[in-house]
């Protein structure tokens, strides 16, 4: 075979799902480019610094997505366990208890969520559309719960300025090599999933099982723990997410996390990972989460309204699929026809 | 009678990097049987293409009732009544008979659908060609054989003249052949133009009357059946001569390899007791709903069983699903390959190497992509697997391939026992030679090889002891160069007393 003498970048390049990856970050460059002629404050340092910020919570929410999109399955829970997760430990601290303790609390709460996804689905077969729709209204009616069907004082009437400030900075506002401590958390937990993904064996079954599950299940892959694991991830990133809200605003909201489920599909499929299952990298939600959020931020900074934003916002979505769509179809209704 | 209705002369086709069809010609009278024969990817799907309108040709002309087309779409090509059967039935299973045949086409009363127009216009058609099916039953309901024949009823419905099958057989039991060709008949007598397409070149003698050649792009010959003999086919199919339809080993018979005690699962998997000696292969054979498949599943763990012990090498297993298998050293290469088998969105070497991560992880579950490779490489070459690499989806590969990779991803590691369930459907004779080939290489390194197939030809020729299932029991056990076609025919029709009523 010829392919060892392949060049590392035509490799690069031939790893599956990384043409679509790279489509978004050419759009996301367009995009950024366009907004920055029309008004080149986007340009600024400080806007950039905000964006990597900003556009954290769409990739962790992407790559909780994007897990569970790869197999097939889809998580409408999460928007709803970032909120559980932010009142929670929002609850918990305003209640005198230092952050560590109260997010591990938290954290542990929001896997029961995953494991109960994970077994709905895996092991009792449930349509995950269904399954998740139900544990989305328990885990936004537990957030509601956690503090009497109100948002939450400040933290730092809990655990006093100084701790709470610090998690707050530890989340959200502190800055690490002069970028913001949330953007090295996202990084860090890409670069993990990453790797778990293109280069481990449950990485390897997760593609598998959502290509085709019956074929997995007959080369002896164990679906049931396998779709587990996926929703253990979805649910610890929706965690994590939620912390960082709850760090940005100083206190648990009860409604914080609303619709992040389906930021998190938009991300994955602006990246190319396939709602069918069995394609897409995390590659791809990276650019797809970031050009979310250079929209989000370049109509804002361009003065458009709430109004248009989600209007174009929107649109974009729908035209970034349609057009891998038709690039694909393109080319494999050339493909495919050998015989 | 007999007048030429499609006349297709100097096609070419080209699709990117592939010159699919090399000025083909081909010819249909009416009432006629013309088999279009080849190896997978000679180019026979594609010419169907192009006289059913899915693909347009890039030279030649077509010519239908003497009525020369240049674009033709796939309506239009209906509206003469082409019709084309494909060897994947698309049916909407959830819809009823009548509502398939009539799909697209629905017949208007004032304010909703006739249904009951629509109903008896089914039954006329059904009946008219014996056919026993219900035309208010869903769809995915009724065996393939059946749905097979709405199909067929389907196209009639809509008055073709030219009716394309591909594959029909493959998935029917010596008794619903035998059906479908008395209908083939009856077209025929009709004064339809039928294209059949099959790789059971044994079944020919039945109903065909001429045949085309091709091989790779490129018309070979054509003449009358009856003045061509099989080796002059399978010659100019294959370019070059076969020598041994089915090769066979002789091995001397060794110890017990596995055995299989009183397994009971379901209705289908009823008692079931064999065993399994190094240097041999056992075939299983049956009609269609034997039980067979059923029984490998449960073997390998992916059905629940009720009852039964299985051992391997003498010391007792429990298998409770695929995992345990493989642990085991137990394989199973699945009958249905875009089912079961493929996952075919993913790449050559990732469906390789998915049963056998094991073997190329390190203890974290790290892929080591040297390994990986170089498992791929030798499954690729001890398998003839014909690609120009393994990253291409193994969804674009021919049928014989992605057979050929289903199989091999079980040959990467030293198992005892590998199950063949239906491991030459629909691939061409020189892949199943080399399928066969391979089995023979397992059974002289002493591993234990169970053959199912509902083709008794190839279980007579490549089996050495032959199991006989019908109705979830085996019924019968002959030795495979002693035996006789009846004879094993009769086992697997050895029905029990139907006295006590079907559930």
């Amino acid at each position: 075979m010829n392919n060892k003498q392949q060049s590392p970048l035509k490799k690069l390049l031939g790893i599956r799902g990384m043409g679509a990856a790279l489509t978004a970050f050419v759009g996301l460059i367009i995009i950024y480019i366009a907004f920055g002629v029309i008004n080149p404050a986007v340009f600024s340092g400080q806007n950039i610094l905000n964006l990597l910020r900003s556009m954290s919570k769409y990739l962790l929410i992407g790559i909780a997505q994007s897990y569970v999109l790869i197999t097939g399955n889809i998580d409408l829970s999460i928007g709803s366990v970032a909120g559980m997760s932010a009142m929670i430990t929002a609850t918990l601290m305003v209640g005198g208890m230092h952050p560590v303790p109260a997010i591990l609390i938290t954290l542990l709460c929001c896997l029961v969520i995953g494991v109960i996804n994970g077994y709905l689905v895996g092991k009792f077969k449930l349509p995950p559309f269904i399954a998740t729709l139900g544990t989305m209204f328990v885990a936004r009616g537990i957030a509601y719960m956690v503090n009497g069907n109100r948002n939450t004082d400040a933290i730092a009437t809990g655990v006093g300025k100084e701790t709470g400030d610090a998690f707050q900075n530890f989340f959200y506002y502190g800055k690490t090599f002069g970028v913001y401590n949330t953007f090295w958390i996202a990084l860090i937990v890409f670069v993990i999933f990453f790797f778990l993904l293109s280069k481990t064996r449950t990485g390897r079954h997760i593609y598998a099982i959502g290509s085709n599950v019956e074929a997995a299940k007959l080369s002896g892959v164990n679906v049931v723990a396998t779709t587990i694991k996926t929703y253990l991830v979805s649910a610890g990133c929706a965690c994590l997410v939620g912390w960082i809200l709850c760090a940005q605003a100083g206190m648990g909201n009860m409604e914080a996390g609303n619709m992040y489920e389906m930021y998190g599909v938009a991300a994955g499929v602006i990246g190319g990972v396939s709602p069918l299952g069995g394609t897409g990298i995390l590659l791809g939600t990276f650019a797809g989460a970031a050009v979310w959020q250079t929209l989000e931020n370049g109509l804002n900074m361009i003065g458009a309204q709430v109004g248009i934003q989600r209007v174009v916002i929107g649109v974009i979505v729908v035209a970034a699929v349609l057009l891998d769509v038709v690039v694909r179809n393109g080319q494999f209704g050339k493909r495919k026809k050998k015989n | 009678m007999n007048e030429v209705i499609v006349s297709m002369k100097d096609i070419t086709k080209s699709f990117p990097g592939v010159k699919a069809l090399d000025h083909v010609q081909f010819e249909l009278r009416s009432g006629e049987v013309m088999a279009l024969l080849g190896e997978n990817g000679a180019g026979k799907s594609t010419l169907m293409k192009i006289l059913s309108g899915v693909y347009t040709r890039d030279e030649g002309t077509v010519e239908i009732f003497g009525k020369q087309y240049d674009n033709l779409t796939p309506k239009q090509a209906q509206e003469v009544g082409v019709a084309i059967i494909h060897q994947e039935l698309n049916m909407c299973r959830h819809l009823s008979v009548t509502e398939n045949m009539f799909l697209g086409r629905e017949v208007k009363g004032r304010v909703s659908l006739n249904n009951s127009a629509m109903q008896k216009e089914a039954k006329r058609i059904l009946d008219d060609l014996n056919m026993d099916i219900d035309p208010n039953q869903m769809v995915g309901e009724l065996p393939v054989s059946k749905q097979q024949m709405v199909e067929i009823a389907k196209a009639l419905s809509i008055n073709a003249r030219v009716l394309i099958m591909d594959e029909p057989t493959s998935a029917l039991t010596a008794k619903e052949i035998e059906d479908l060709f008395r209908i083939i008949r009856k077209l025929k007598a009709d004064g339809c133009g039928i294209v059949y397409i099959s790789h059971r070149l044994e079944e020919l003698a039945h109903i065909v009357d001429r045949v085309t050649i091709m091989r790779d792009g490129q018309y070979i010959t054509s003449g009358s059946f009856a003045e061509m003999t099989m080796d002059t086919i399978i010659t100019n199919m294959v370019g070059r001569e076969i020598k041994e339809k089915f090769p066979r080993v002789a091995c001397p018979k060794g110890r017990k390899v596995f055995e299989v005690r009183n397994l009971n699962a379901g209705r289908m998997v009823r008692n079931i007791n064999f065993s399994v000696y190094e240097g041999e292969i056992v075939g299983i054979a049956g009609l269609m709903g034997a039980g067979r498949t059923e029984t490998t599943r449960a073997i390998f763990g992916v059905d629940p069983k009720e009852s039964g012990e299985i051992y391997v090498d003498g010391k007792p297993v429990r298998i409770t699903c695929p995992m345990d298998a493989i642990k085991n050293g137990v394989v199973l290469a699945p009958e249905d390959r875009k089912k079961d088998g493929l996952c075919t969105k993913l790449s050559i070497r990732q469906n390789l190497a998915l049963p056998n991560l094991d073997l190329v992880c390190n203890q974290f579950g790290v892929i080591n992509s040297k390994k990986e490779e170089a498992l791929c490489e030798k499954a690729v070459k001890d398998l003839l697997i014909k690609t120009p690499n393994v990253e291409i989806d193994s969804g674009n590969l021919s049928g014989g391939n992605q057979q050929k990779v289903v199989v091999g991803k079980w040959l990467a590691r030293n198992s005892r026992v590998v199950i063949f369930d239906e491991p030459t459907r629909g691939i061409d004779v020189g892949a199943k030679v080399e399928i066969y080939n391979l089995m023979n290489e397992l059974k002289k390194q002493g591993i234990a090889v169970l053959f199912v197939s509902s083709e008794m030809p190839e279980v007579m020729g490549i089996a050495d002891r032959i199991l006989v299932m019908c109705d979830g029991r085996i019924t019968g056990e002959v030795l495979a160069q002693e035996t006789t076609q009846n004879e094993i025919l009769k086992y697997a029709t050895a029905f029990e007393n139907k006295n006590i009523q079907k559930s």
